[in-house]
C-alpha cells in the first residue's frame, strides 16, 4: 500500500476502482456516479446560472453554458447532498441566477445536457460553497481545502 | 417576632407546595394507573390549552375534489356513447376495477359560493391538470403531499403536541409537519409541507403557513397553486374528539382573492389507534420506473384477460419523464 | 396575626408559584427539566457531534474511552484527507468521484473507543451460522456479477475472494435473496441499493439529528440523516404492538417511563429494510436520559436471535442543537429529487444497447458496483 494517508487502490492502474478517503466521513456516495454518466464524455464549460434546485439527495445547477460560436445552451450539472451545504448556512441565496460559474465533469451516458459537476468554481476560481456562510455548523471538523481555503 | 413570622409561613409553604406537588402526581399516576389500550385523556393539557394529542383522520372526499361534485363513474374517464358531459365511462387505466374505481360524490368543502376563485389562465390549467391527471397528480409518484391536503387524505395522522412544536406525522408516505410555537429561522429553500408558525388564540390555534415550492396539489381534481401560497390555518375544538379544521387560502399569482376550505377533523377513538405507514416510495416504483426495466413485467395479456395499452402523455416541465423517457 | 398569617400565605403562594415556574422552566430563560404534565423533558434537536468508531479496534480490550493522542490522530488523519477533491488520473476513476469535497461534512473524533459498549470488548457478538451462510450467499453473488470486470482482473480489494472470467451464465438470475445493497446489474429498481431508492433510513440511526417532540401521549422523532435519507418515528406512550405479522420499516415503538428514563421497545421489523443483515426478528430497546440542559444519555440494545448470538448495546451521547436555525431540519428525504435512480437504469439501457448493436464493450465488463465510496450496510 502508499505511504500516503489516503486509503487509496494499489497502484495507479486501476482504472475504475476508486476507494476513497471519504470512507470516513458519515455521508456515503448517494448513488454509482459511473452507472449514470460517461468517462469517456469530459465536459468543461462556463456558464450563468439559470435556476438551482436544492434537492435531496442532489443538488442540480442549472447553466445557461456558453458555446464557442457565442450561442448558449441549457445544461444540468449534478452536484452533493444540500443537506451539508444547509447546516453551514448556505442557503437558496447562496446561489443565484446570474451566477458565473465554471464546471467540469462527465456528460451523461444518454447524451442528454446533462453532467456530473466534478468541480464547479466560481468565475474567481475558488470552490462553490468553500467554508461556511454565517454561523456555520458549530460542530464540524473544520478540513483545510474543504471547509476553509488554506490548501493542505 | 422575626422568627415567628418565618417559622408560620414555613408551615404554610411546605403545605402549598405539598398541595401543588400531590396534585401533579395524581395527573401523572392518574394516566399510569389506566387500561393502555383505551387512555384517557384529558381534554385540556395542564397549561390549559385544547388537547389534540392523539391519531386523526379527516372523513370526507375532500381529497378527491375540494369543489362540490356528484359521483363519478371512474377516477379516469372517457367519451361513452353519449357526448354529454354526464355520460363518460371509466376509461383503460380504471376499467377492471369496475365499481371500485369511482369517485363518491361531495358537498364540497369551499366555503361562500363554493367555488375556488381562479385567474382565468389557472383555470384552463386546472383543467389541463384534471384532464391529465393520471400524468400528473404528484400523489401518484408519492412525492409530499403538502398542506392542506395532507390533512384531509384518507389516511390516519398523529398530533403530538409538545411545549413549543406542535408534530404531525402523517401515514401518507412518512411524511410530516412541525408547527413552531417558537422563534425559528425560515427554512434555507421552498419546501412541500411549508414552514407552519403558530399561536393561540384563545382554545383556537392559528397557524401561518408559507414557503411552499409550489409542486404540491390541494385533491385528485387538479387544483393547485404556486410558489406565493400562503395559508391561514385554524383548528378549533368542537368536542374532546372533534376539531373544526379551517383554512384560508391566498395565492395572487392563481386566485383572483383568498378563498377557505372547512371540514372537521375526527379522532380514532378505536382502541390502540395507531398509525401505520403507508410507505407508497415502494409502492411506487412499477409506475415510475417500471418502463426502464430491462425487462418489462407487464406483458401483453391474451384470451380472457384484458389487454390494455397506455399511452402516458408526458406533461411538459415534468423533467423526471423529459430526461428519462424511454 | 391575621394580618401576619394572610402575609405568610401570600409569600407561600408566591414560593410555590416560583417553585413551579422553575421546575417548568419558566422563569430564568433555560430549557424545563420537566414537561407541564410531569415528565422529563427530552425535546429539541439532538446529535451525536463526535465520530466515534462503531466497533472498538480489537488490540483496546475492554478500554472503553480513548485517549487524548488517539483522538487527535484521527482527526489529523482526516485534516489531511483531500477526500474527493483528488482528481483521478482517468476518465473512470474520476468520474466515480462523484462532486468535491465542499458537500461532505466530518464530524471530530469523540472521546468513547467505540459506539458499541456491550459485549465489554466493544464489538457485536458472534454471527450465528445461519447469518454467516447468508453474508456469504450475498457475497458470492455479487463476486459472480463482477468476474467480467476490471476489478477482478486486476484483483484489486472490491475482488477479493473473486475471480476473472467471462460474463456469468447466472447474471440474468433472480438474486436468492432479497437484495438491499448495491451490486453490479441494473435490470430494474430492485437492482438496486436502497440508498440508491431513497429508503435507506434504519432504526436505530446513530449518525443523523433527531427531533423530539413531546406529548403527554405520544412521542414524536423526526430523523435527519445520511443524504436525505430521514424518516419520522412515533412512540406511543400507551396501546400495545400490532400483530406480528404486521412489518414496518421503522418497527412499532412503545414507550413508558422508568423514573427519569424512557424506555422504548420496538418490535414489527421488516425484512426488507435490514439493520445490519437483522430484518423481522428484530427488536430494540432504547433509553434515553436527560442528563442536563444540553445532554441526552441514549442507550441502544439490539437483539434478534436469528443473526447475533447474544444481545448488544450502543451508548452516545446526544447534544442539543440549536432551534433557532432551523435550516438544519429541512424535508430530510430525497425520493422527490431522485433523478439519479431512473439515470442509473437508462444508462444501463443505453449501454446495453450500445453493446447489441456491436458499439460498446458488454455491460457486465464494467464495474458500477465498487468503491464509489461512503459506507453501505
Amino acid at each position: 500500500m502508499s505511504a500516503r494517508p489516503v486509503i487509496g487502490c494499489v497502484g495507479a492502474i486501476v482504472a475504475i476502482c476508486v476507494c476513497l478517503a471519504g470512507a470516513n466521513v458519515p455521508v456515503a456516495a448517494h448513488h454509482a456516479f459511473a452507472a449514470e454518466f460517461d468517462a469517456d464524455r469530459p465536459v468543461e464549460f462556463s456558464g450563468s446560472v439559470t435556476k438551482v434546485e436544492w434537492v435531496n439527495p442532489h443538488v442540480w445547477i442549472h447553466l445557461d453554458v456558453n458555446r464557442d460560436d457565442g450561442t448558449t445552451e441549457a445544461w444540468a450539472f449534478e452536484a452533493g447532498t444540500p443537506n451539508v451545504l444547509f447546516r453551514r448556512g448556505f442557503t437558496r441565496r447562496s446561489l443565484l441566477p446570474g451566477t458565473d460559474v465554471l464546471v467540469d465533469g462527465y456528460q451523461a451516458k444518454d447524451g442528454t445536457n446533462r453532467a456530473n459537476g466534478r468541480d464547479i468554481t466560481l468565475a474567481d476560481g475558488t470552490k462553490l460553497f468553500l467554508g461556511s456562510s454565517g454561523t456555520g455548523a458549530p460542530y464540524e471538523l473544520a478540513r483545510p481545502g474543504v471547509d476553509t481555503a488554506d490548501p493542505r | 417576632m422575626m422568627g415567628h413570622w418565618f417559622r408560620g409561613s414555613t408551615v404554610v409553604t411546605a403545605v402549598t407546595a405539598a398541595t401543588v406537588g400531590a396534585v401533579i402526581s395524581v395527573a401523572v399516576a392518574g394516566i399510569a394507573g389506566q387500561d393502555r389500550d383505551q387512555p384517557t385523556r384529558p381534554a385540556q393539557t395542564p397549561d390549559g390549552r385544547p388537547n389534540f394529542n392523539g391519531v386523526w383522520q379527516t372523513v370526507n372526499e375532500a381529497h378527491w375534489d375540494l369543489e362540490a361534485h356528484e359521483a363519478l363513474p371512474g377516477m379516469v374517464m372517457q367519451d361513452g356513447v353519449y357526448d354529454y358531459e354526464y355520460a363518460k365511462v371509466p376509461a383503460a387505466p380504471v376499467v377492471a376495477l369496475g365499481a371500485a374505481a369511482g369517485v363518491p360524490g361531495s358537498l364540497g368543502v369551499v366555503q361562500g359560493d363554493g367555488r375556488i376563485p381562479y385567474t382565468e389562465e389557472a383555470l384552463r390549467i386546472k383543467e389541463d391538470n384534471a384532464e391529465n391527471w393520471i400524468d400528473r397528480d404528484p400523489e401518484l409518484k408519492c412525492y409530499l403531499p403538502g398542506i392542506p391536503r395532507a390533512m384531509y387524505m384518507p389516511y390516519p395522522f398523529q398530533i403530538v403536541q409538545g411545549t413549543d412544536k406542535i408534530h404531525m406525522t402523517f401515514g401518507f408516505s412518512n411524511a410530516a409537519r412541525v408547527i413552531h410555537l417558537d422563534d425559528v429561522d425560515l427554512p434555507p429553500d421552498y419546501t412541500y409541507m411549508g414552514h407552519s408558525v403558530g399561536r393561540w388564540e384563545g382554545d383556537t390555534l392559528v397557524v401561518d403557513v408559507t414557503e411552499f415550492n409550489g409542486r404540491t396539489w390541494f385533491d385528485r381534481a387538479g387544483n393547485f397553486h404556486s410558489e406565493a401560497l400562503r395559508l391561514t390555518e385554524r383548528f378549533t375544538p368542537m368536542t374532546a374528539d372533534a376539531i373544526w379544521y379551517e383554512v384560508t387560502v391566498t395565492d395572487p399569482e392563481t386566485f383572483t382573492e383568498p378563498w377557505t376550505i372547512a371540514m372537521p377533523l375526527y379522532r380514532r377513538l378505536d382502541p390502540n389507534a395507531t398509525v401505520l405507514d403507508y410507505p407508497c416510495i415502494e409502492f411506487a416504483e412499477e409506475f415510475m420506473y417500471g418502463h426502464l426495466r430491462r425487462e418489462q413485467l407487464v406483458q401483453r395479456w391474451e384470451g380472457e384477460t384484458m389487454i390494455v395499452e397506455i399511452t402516458r402523455k408526458v406533461p411538459p416541465g415534468d423533467r423526471l419523464h423529459e430526461w428519462y423517457r424511454r | 396575626m391575621t394580618r401576619r398569617l394572610l402575609e405568610s400565605f401570600g409569600a407561600a403562594a408566591a414560593l410555590a408559584t416560583v417553585m413551579v415556574l422553575l421546575a417548568t422552566g419558566l422563569v430564568g430563560g433555560q430549557v424545563p427539566s420537566s414537561t407541564p404534565w410531569g415528565h422529563p423533558n427530552l425535546e429539541g434537536i439532538w446529535l451525536d457531534v463526535y465520530a466515534t468508531p462503531f466497533e472498538r479496534a480489537i488490540g483496546l480490550g475492554d478500554r472503553e474511552m480513548a485517549t487524548a493522542e488517539e483522538r487527535a490522530g484521527r482527526d489529523q488523519a482526516r485534516m489531511g484527507n483531500p477526500g474527493r477533491n483528488e482528481r483521478g488520473e482517468d476518465g473512470r476513476r474520476d468520474v466515480a468521484g462523484a462532486y468535491n469535497a465542499v458537500y461532505t461534512s466530518a464530524k471530530p473524533a469523540g472521546p468513547r473507543t467505540s459506539l458499541v459498549v456491550d459485549p465489554p470488548n466493544g464489538r457485536i457478538p458472534l454471527l450465528t451460522p445461519a447469518a454467516q451462510r447468508e453474508i456469504e450467499v450475498q457475497r458470492e453473488w455479487r463476486l459472480m456479477l463482477l468476474r467480467n470486470t476490471e476489478t477482478c482482473r486486476s484483483g484489486a480489494r472490491g475482488c477479493a475472494g473473486g475471480e476473472y472470467g467471462p460474463p456469468s451464465p447466472r447474471r440474468f438470475d433472480v438474486a436468492p435473496f432479497y437484495n438491499t445493497g448495491r451490486m453490479n446489474r441494473h435490470d430494474g429498481p430492485e437492482d438496486q441499493s436502497l440508498g440508491d431508492r431513497c429508503m435507506t433510513g434504519r432504526t436505530p440511526d446513530f449518525n443523523g439529528f433527531r427531533r423530539i417532540v413531546q406529548g403527554a401521549d405520544s412521542i414524536a422523532m423526526g430523523y435527519d440523516t445520511g443524504q436525505g435519507q430521514g424518516f419520522q418515528r412515533v412512540v406511543y406512550l400507551n396501546g400495545s404492538h400490532p400483530a406480528s405479522h404486521i412489518r414496518l420499516r421503522h418497527g412499532d415503538s412503545r414507550g413508558r417511563w422508568e423514573g427519569n428514563t424512557l424506555v422504548i421497545e420496538t418490535t414489527n421489523f421488516s425484512s426488507k429494510f435490514p439493520f445490519r443483515g437483522s430484518g423481522e426478528n428484530r427488536r430494540l430497546v432504547e433509553r434515553y436520559t436527560r442528563v442536563d440542559e444540553d445532554t441526552l444519555d441514549y442507550e441502544a440494545t439490539i437483539e434478534d436471535p436469528t443473526v447475533w448470538t447474544a444481545p448488544w448495546t450502543v451508548r452516545q451521547e446526544l447534544k442539543r442543537q440549536n432551534g433557532e436555525q432551523n435550516r438544519i431540519y429541512y424535508e430530510p428525504r430525497c425520493h422527490e429529487g431522485n433523478y439519479g435512480l431512473p439515470a442509473l437504469l437508462v444508462g444501463r439501457r443505453v449501454d446495453e444497447q450500445a453493446f447489441a448493436e456491436g458499439r460498446g464493450p458488454n455491460p457486465f465488463s464494467l464495474d458500477t458496483a465498487t468503491c464509489v465510496g461512503g459506507l453501505e450496510d
